[in-house]
C-alpha cells in the first residue's frame, strides 16, 4: 500500500530532510522513496503518453516533489496510521497527502466479493466433478459386472476388486487438474493480450499471474482426492462384494 | 470336508428347489451328484461356494459354517475351492493365459511363479500352445478345458465341477474326467455334477441321486 506525501514548491533542503526523517522514524512505514519533480514528470509521461504534448506545451514542470511511503496492508486502515497521517498533514512543508483510504477499502471489499464468488463457483465445480467421476465409475462397474463376478468366485478380496476403480477415479481427477492447469496457463498468457488497451488504468489493478508450485500441487492433489472419493462413493453404492 | 445338513432352498414359493438334503463328502472323495435337469444339482454347488444361501439348513466346508461366514471373509473359502461352471464364465476380452493367471493374481503370487504355474496348468489340459489366444478363438471343448485349468491352477483342496462334460464328445468327456481323477489322486476332494450315466458307470465311486430337489438315493460303490 502506498501513501504519497506531496511537498510544497521550493521547500528548503533542511525542511525536506525533516519530513524524510519523520517518515523514516515511523514504525508504520516500511519504505520511503523521494520522487523529484523531474522523476514525477517522467512517470506521468510514461503513464499517460496521450497527455505528453500538453505537458510539453506548458514549458514549466507543474509537478511537485514527493515522498512515496510504503505501508503494510494490515497497518493501512489502523487508527495509528490515521493519527500519523493527521500529524503529517499539520507538519510544515507538506502540501497534500494522497491516502485514498476509502477507495482502497472499496477495492478490498470488491476483491473479497470476487473471492467469495470464486469459492462458490469452485465449490459447484468440485461437486460437479465428484458426480461426473462417480457416474463414470458406476458405468464401468456395470460394464465389468461379469469380470467382477468371476473375480469374486475365484477368491478376490474387496480391496483387490476395488483398487482398479479407485485408481481410475484418481487418474481422472489428476487429468482434470492437469487440464485446468493448462487452461489457466492459456488464460493468463492470452487474456491480457485479448483485452489489450481496453483495460486502461485497470491493467495496474488486475494482476494476472501464474500459480505457484505449491498451488499447482494443491490443485492436482485436490483433483486426485475428488476422483478418489467420487469412485469410492460409487463403489459403496453399486459394487456389493 | 463338505457337510450339508437339512438343506432347503426356495427360489419362488411354493416350489422348493431343494428339500431336506443331508449328505457328507469326505476328504479325498471322488463324488458324483446326478439327476435330471432341474433336480437341484447346480443349486447345491452354488450353495457350497456361497454364491447363494440356503433357505434353511447348514453347510460346513473344511470345518467352517459357510452360511455364517462374513461377506468380507468369504474370499478365504473360495480360495480353497476350484470351480468349473456350467457356462465356463471365462473372460472373453482377456487371453487364455490371463484367464488362468487371474486366480493366482488375486492371492498375490509373484509374476515368475504365475508364469510357471499357468503354463503347467495349461499343459495338463493340453492348451499350452494356445496360451496367447483369446477364448473366442477356442473350440467349445477347449473353452471347457480352459475353465478346468483355471479351477486347478491353485491346487485347491476342493474341486467343484458343474456339468464339466456337457456337450463334449464321449472321448473328450472321458479324457476330462480322467484328468479330474488325476487331480483327486493328488489329494483334492472332487465333486462333479453330471447327468452322463456312462461316466458315472465308469468313474462313479460315491453317487448322490437327486430328483425334483429331493435326495432319492446315496450310493457308495
Amino acid at each position: 500500500m502506498m501513501i504519497i506525501f506531496f511537498l510544497e514548491k521550493n521547500l528548503p533542503e533542511k525542511q525536506r530532510s525533516l519530513v524524510e526523517e519523520k517518515l523514516r522514524q515511523s514504525s508504520l512505514i516500511e519504505e520511503v522513496q523521494f520522487i523529484s519533480p523531474e522523476q514525477a514528470l517522467e512517470q506521468f509521461q510514461n503513464n499517460f503518453p496521450e497527455l505528453r504534448r500538453i505537458i510539453e506545451n506548458l514549458r514549466v514542470n507543474p509537478l511537485p516533489s514527493s515522498f512515496e511511503a510504503t505501508i503494510s496492508e494490515e497497518n493501512f486502515s489502523s487508527v495509528e496510521t490515521l493519527a500519523f497521517i493527521q500529524e503529517m498533514r499539520e507538519m510544515n512543508g507538506i502540501e497534500d497527502i494522497q491516502f485514498n483510504r476509502d477507495w482502497v477499502e472499496k477495492m478490498q471489499s470488491l476483491s473479497r466479493l470476487a473471492q467469495a464468488v470464486g469459492f462458490f463457483l469452485g465449490g459447484i465445480l468440485v461437486l460437479a466433478s465428484f458426480f461426473i467421476i462417480s457416474n463414470v465409475i458406476k458405468l464401468n462397474v456395470f460394464a465389468r459386472h461379469e469380470e467382477i463376478e468371476i473375480l469374486r468366485l475365484v477368491g478376490a478380496t474387496n480391496t483387490f476388486i476395488r483398487i482398479p476403480f479407485l485408481m481410475e477415479g484418481m487418474i481422472l481427477g489428476i487429468l482434470g487438474g492437469l487440464v485446468s492447469l493448462l487452461l489457466i496457463f492459456f488464460l493468463i498468457k492470452f487474456f491480457p493480450l485479448y483485452l489489450g488497451v481496453s483495460l486502461g488504468v485497470f491493467s495496474e489493478l488486475i494482476n494476472f499471474r501464474y500459480l505457484s508450485l505449491s498451488q499447482i500441487i494443491m490443485l492436482i492433489a485436490t483433483g486426485a482426492f475428488i476422483g478418489f472419493s467420487g469412485s469410492l462413493s460409487s463403489l459403496a453404492r453399486f459394487l456389493k462384494v | 470336508m463338505i457337510e450339508l445338513y437339512h438343506i432347503w432352498k426356495q427360489y419362488q414359493p411354493p416350489r422348493w428347489a431343494l428339500s431336506d438334503i443331508t449328505f457328507t463328502v469326505k476328504r479325498g472323495d471322488f463324488f458324483f451328484i446326478t439327476g435330471p435337469s432341474g433336480s437341484g444339482k447346480t443349486t447345491l454347488l452354488k450353495m457350497i461356494l456361497r454364491e447363494i444361501y440356503p433357505t434353511q439348513g447348514q453347510i460346513i466346508v473344511d470345518g467352517k459354517n459357510v452360511v455364517r461366514i462374513h461377506d468380507h471373509k468369504i474370499y478365504k473359502l473360495r480360495r480353497i475351492i476350484g470351480s468349473v461352471f456350467q457356462d465356463f464364465r471365462l473372460l472373453f476380452h482377456k487371453k487364455v493365459f490371463e484367464n488362468v493367471a487371474i486366480v493366482l493374481r488375486v492371492i498375490g503370487i509373484s509374476r515368475k511363479e504365475i508364469r510357471r504355474r499357468v503354463f503347467n496348468a495349461l499343459r495338463v489340459v493340453n492348451l499350452h500352445h494356445k496360451m496367447w489366444e483369446y477364448p473366442s478363438q477356442l473350440s467349445y471343448g477347449e473353452q471347457q478345458r480352459l475353465a478346468i485349468a483355471r479351477a486347478v491352477v491353485n491346487n485347491p483342496k476342493i474341486l467343484l465341477a458343474d456339468e464339466p462334460t456337457g456337450n463334449l464328445d464321449p472321448e473328450l468327456a472321458f479324457e476330462i474326467i480322467t484328468l479330474f481323477k488325476e487331480i483327486n489322486k493328488q489329494g483334492a476332494t472332487v465333486v462333479i455334477c453330471t447327468h452322463d450315466r456312462e461316466l458315472i458307470r465308469h468313474f462313479g465311486e460315491k453317487i448322490l441321486f437327486l430328483y425334483k430337489g429331493k435326495l432319492i438315493r446315496k450310493e457308495a460303490l
